[in-house]
């Protein structure tokens, strides 16, 4: 008895060892292990076996099905793995084809420059207003110390409905419709569309400004500069030289426009800058006593500044745009470099 | 303006090179723009400001150049006297509008070319040399800014000149030989029997002097700024003369002028000068500015010596005195400008030097910055916009009017009342735009034409729409559009462009956590520029705030365009601010497993995915969790008339696990809904 499960278990682990695919080792595992395998059978006549000889033949059989058993997992363990390693050599993807997904868009240039202009001066503390586009020649002028048959109203290309109504010229007309609305102290940036009656290579009729003000007792001149100087840095850097040279605003007094060293040649000169190493980029004041009493403040007791920015301008400039015209044309290949 | 460097040289003693003065005059604030190198001379053109026409002649800067250098200014001398005999007869009719005019007679003078060095002065300042009586009056109004006019004496009726307005004379033709229609209240130089100049703009063709004449008469005068500028104006005729007018010259240098310009003649051409007429209705009077030093440093920033701001505003030709913190500003006669403190503070200013100011931060109480709820909304549109896809554009707020009548708008459509801008450039920028939907399409075209493909671009701008206000109604609307690139459908769903518009939509509500958007085809015509089949109107529960649609057949071939191109607008961005949940309120996670059936139908083709949804929604049970659809199949094997839908149906209950014979109960409701509503034929 004990030679035939001994030859049993031989035959069944040559059988085993032998095989190839998962499948034999799964029917061999039924064959010999399974409820009716050759070796269950084995176990079962048991019983029919002299009582002093059941001991040693049990644990025979006990050994023998445990090493099957631990031979079959082997196998098993061994086959699952070569077939990974099958699989691995045969499947395959083309890695370079292109994605699938939804392309994000872009923000207009324009968007990403008052965004980011409109939250250094949020950082400051300043509040954003806004004004209508079409506009009173009141706000725009008249309030601004440009009455009518004024010069300075030269210095800007209107744009008009009808004699009292206007397309704004520029942001500055949002000062007097904040300052009848609320009491200083103030601090303000008006970010928005603007129109001059202007096209040409650097003009186009309609562009983005942001103007800002701030009004207070004891207001400096002084304080403008600095407010300016932080502003310029963050935008193009802390190496930018900051300039203030007077000028005139009807509606700032003292006045001065802002240049900056040239971003293009570092202020060596090139002809972006006109060789001059230098580029205007704000135009700013202290704001006029008569804008106050237009508003109904009174000019004793209060000072401010004001400064207003073209954003296409700063955005030419940031990032190297030699033509103003790109802007409202909205090529997509221009978006999307933004 | 171009200014001489040599010619200044004769004014003031200075050593500086062309472009250390430049760089020195523009710090002081006149903008020198451009420098030029000219045959033996070097010329600046440089940008004067409306507040300072002082410095509108070579004297002009050449004063500021001696205040920015500390150096003697050199004036003009003539050697004319005001009792060389008597004057020509000049009378002021309107001394409200003329309040100086000084005048001269030269006879005998012989007209004809002038010297080289005054060719040479006037061609580098910019202006065409003729002959030297006409080439004196340019060249002196060059040198002091003064505009002067030559009338031919032998053409001036009774030889005598008045000064007033136009009156019933309709018309009067200028030396440029047009015809110039006039106003009445257009002031005119008239001689006895005519008008012979518009005052201060341009002289008459009748009295104009030439080769041939003998002898002339020399007007130097002051008009009032307003009056010259509204003439200037409406005439769309501007002048070096008018130019300088509008913007006040010097009334003390009125006479001076004049006695320049007749010394020259004389010298060049010949003739016997006579006796000065000089009517002088309205006196200069010089005006006094009270500021005080503290107001001077504080509203700078600085702490500048009293002596210091003495001796600045002296060096400016200022009369200045001192009382305690007070002083006593006095402006002379060509600082018409500086009319209050602020202006003394910002010639003090300038000349201390912008650089020399310090950079200080302001101190202030501190305020939040107050939160702007509109451009926060427009942000995060913008953002999910691009999230979703779609690329900004911003176009100009001008409608070329043509462009209206290819939307086929209904003739009593609002956006059919524009706008319209009195002065446009061009056609195509004559009015406001009441919709955004054309430059859309024109961002197509020019993209397609440009080669560019699969184009998504939305703008958020305003449309203004005349209102009963005084201002017309500003309404901030967004719009996008989608033009699907069919050759290119390797990784792109094969599914109509609409349903991409559509898409990008509800990302952009839901980004906003408006959950009650609906889409509804309500069988009339949304828009008339949109397919009547294939738009609708985007609802969010039962208020409309916007359409969704593809581009109507006969528009698309309006705006020669072609292709799958869909639109969408929010036709007021505010309208979404109310309906944006104030608050978010969590909901528990539900911990019971879900149960899933999925249920498809054949239905007739006129029956939307919306109703199905609303059908199933009609089966009022609480273990409803959500209804997807995830098939629709029209083709072979099905009815002409039919689609088939295949929804997936999610049950869960929040306090149990739930038994497949619950589940089974309400979906036998849902089926039977769906037969009896929809007349549906379930298929397994």
């Amino acid at each position: 008895m004990q030679n035939d499960i001994h030859s049993i278990g031989d035959k069944a682990r040559e059988e085993i060892s032998k095989a190839s695919t998962l499948k034999d080792v799964q029917d061999l595992k039924v064959k010999y292990l399974g409820k009716k395998g050759i070796l269950t059978e084995q176990l079962k006549t048991l019983k029919t076996i002299a009582r002093e000889d059941r001991p040693s033949f049990g644990s025979t059989l006990n050994k023998i099905k445990k090493s099957l058993e631990d031979l079959i997992s082997q196998q098993e363990e061994g086959l699952k793995a070569s077939d990974i390693n099958n699989k691995l050599k045969t499947e395959q993807i083309d890695v370079t084809v292109p994605g699938c997904y939804t392309r994000y868009g872009r923000l207009h240039p324009v968007t990403q420059v008052l965004d980011e202009v409109t939250g250094i001066f949020t950082s400051l503390g300043f509040s954003v207003e806004e004004g209508p586009e079409v506009e009173l020649d009141f706000y725009n002028f008249e309030a601004l110390n440009m009455p009518e048959d004024h010069p300075a109203r030269d210095m800007q290309d209107t744009f008009y409905i009808s004699h009292d109504i206007v397309l704004r010229t520029h942001t500055s007309s949002v000062q007097v419709r904040v300052m009848e609305k609320n009491d200083p102290p103030l601090r303000v940036i008006a970010p928005g569309k603007v129109y001059r009656c202007d096209a040409d290579v650097s003009h186009i009729p309609m562009f983005h400004q942001l103007e800002g003000f701030m009004v207070d007792k004891h207001v400096r001149m002084s304080d403008l500069k600095g407010v300016l100087e932080l502003f310029i840095h963050r935008v193009f850097g802390p190496d930018t030289k900051v300039r203030l040279r007077p000028s005139f605003f009807p509606f700032t007094e003292p006045s001065a426009e802002i240049d900056i060293s040239c971003v293009m040649c570092k202020g060596k000169g090139c002809n972006v800058c006109s060789t001059t190493g230098w580029i205007e980029i704000l135009g700013a004041g202290m704001i006029n006593p008569k804008v106050y009493e237009k508003a109904g403040y009174d000019p004793e007791q209060y000072t401010g500044f004001a400064f207003g920015m073209g954003i296409e301008r700063v955005a030419m400039l940031k990032y190297s745009i030699d033509d103003v015209r790109l802007f409202p044309e909205n090529d997509k290949r221009f978006l999307e470099q933004f | 303006m171009k200014v001489s460097y040599n010619w200044l040289k004769e004014f003031v003693d200075f050593d500086q090179s062309p472009e250390d003065l430049a760089h020195a005059i523009t710090m002081a604030g006149s903008e020198v723009e451009e420098i030029e190198s000219i045959e033996g001379d070097t010329v600046f053109d440089i940008g004067i400001t409306p507040n300072r026409p002082d410095c509108l002649s070579i004297r002009g800067i050449a004063r500021e150049i001696s205040t920015i250098l500390g150096l003697p200014l050199k004036d003009v001398t003539t050697g004319l006297t005001n009792d060389d005999g008597a004057g020509p007869d000049i009378t002021i009719d309107s001394p409200d509008l003329c309040y100086r005019y000084c005048s001269r007679i030269i006879s005998e003078v012989k007209p004809g070319p002038s010297p080289d060095w005054l060719v040479k002065r006037l061609e580098a300042c910019g202006i065409r040399p003729t002959s030297n009586i006409v080439d004196i009056t340019n060249y002196v109004l060059l040198e002091l800014g003064q505009p002067l006019h030559a009338f031919d004496l032998d053409d001036l009726a009774g030889q005598k000149i008045i000064v007033k307005q136009a009156g019933d004379i309709k018309k009067f033709t200028t030396l440029d030989n047009e015809e110039r229609p006039l106003g009445k209240e257009m002031l005119m130089i008239w001689d006895g029997e005519k008008p012979v100049a518009l005052a201060g703009i341009m002289g008459g063709l009748n009295t104009e002097v030439s080769e041939s004449s003998v002898n002339i008469l020399l007007e130097s005068a002051y008009f009032k700024p307003a009056s010259v500028r509204s003439t200037s104006k409406s005439l769309g005729l501007s002048t070096e003369s008018s130019y300088r007018f509008e913007r006040g010259v010097d009334i003390e240098t009125v006479k001076l002028a004049l006695d320049r310009a007749a010394a020259l003649i004389a010298e060049l051409a010949g003739g016997r000068i006579s006796g000065i007429t000089d009517v002088y209705p309205v006196k200069y009077k010089s005006r006094s500015i009270a500021v005080s030093l503290e107001r001077i440093n504080s509203l700078i920033g600085v702490d500048m010596e009293p002596s210091y701001i003495e001796e600045t505003l002296s060096n400016l030709g200022f009369n200045v005195s001192r009382e305690g913190d007070t002083i006593n500003v006095t402006p002379p006669s060509f600082r018409n400008d500086v009319e209050r403190a602020e202006d003394i503070v910002e010639e003090i200013a300038r000349l201390y030097g912008y650089d020399n100011i310090p950079s200080t931060l302001p101190v202030m109480q501190m305020s939040p910055a107050l939160e702007h709820k509109t451009q926060n909304l427009v942000k995060s549109l913008k953002l999910s916009f691009t999230g979703s896809g779609y690329s900004e554009v911003i176009n100009y707020s001008f409608i070329n009017p043509e462009v209206i009548d290819k939307l086929a708008l209904a003739d009593d459509d609002r956006r059919r009342n524009l706008l319209y801008v009195s002065n446009p450039l061009r056609q195509e920028e004559s009015a406001m735009r009441t919709t955004l939907v054309p430059a859309l399409l024109a961002n197509l075209n020019l993209n397609l034409s440009r080669g560019e493909r699969e184009l998504r671009f939305f703008e958020i701008s305003k449309v203004f729409l005349p209102s009963n206000e005084r201002l017309p109604e500003e309404v901030l609307q967004a719009a996008a559009i989608y033009h699907k690139d069919k050759s290119n459908a390797l990784w792109e769903s094969g599914h109509d462009g609409y349903y991409d518009l559509k898409g990008a939509v509800e990302n952009v509500l839901s980004n906003l956590n408006i959950r009650n958007m609906r889409f509804v085809h309500a069988g009339n015509i949304e828009e008339p520029y949109l397919h009547p089949g294939k738009s609708c109107s985007i609802m969010i529960g039962d208020i409309k705030i916007g359409t969704i649609g593809v581009l109507h057949p006969g528009v698309e071939e309006a705006f020669d365009i072609s292709g799958d191109i869909t639109v969408a607008e929010i036709h007021d961005v505010h309208t979404l601010l109310n309906n944006i949940p104030s608050k978010t309120t969590f909901v528990s996670l539900q911990k019971y497993p879900y149960v899933e059936r999925d249920v498809s139908m054949l239905v007739h083709d006129n029956v939307t995915v919306a109703s199905v949804r609303e059908a199933i929604q009609d089966v009022t049970s609480y273990i409803i969790e959500e209804i997807k659809l995830f098939d629709i199949y029209k083709g072979k094997s099905i009815p002409a008339d039919k689609k088939s839908l295949a929804f997936s149906i999610r049950f869960r209950s929040i306090e149990k696990t739930l038994t497949d014979n619950e589940v089974d109960k309400v979906y036998s409701r849902i089926v039977k809904k769906l037969e009896d509503s929809l007349n549906a034929e379930l298929r397994s």
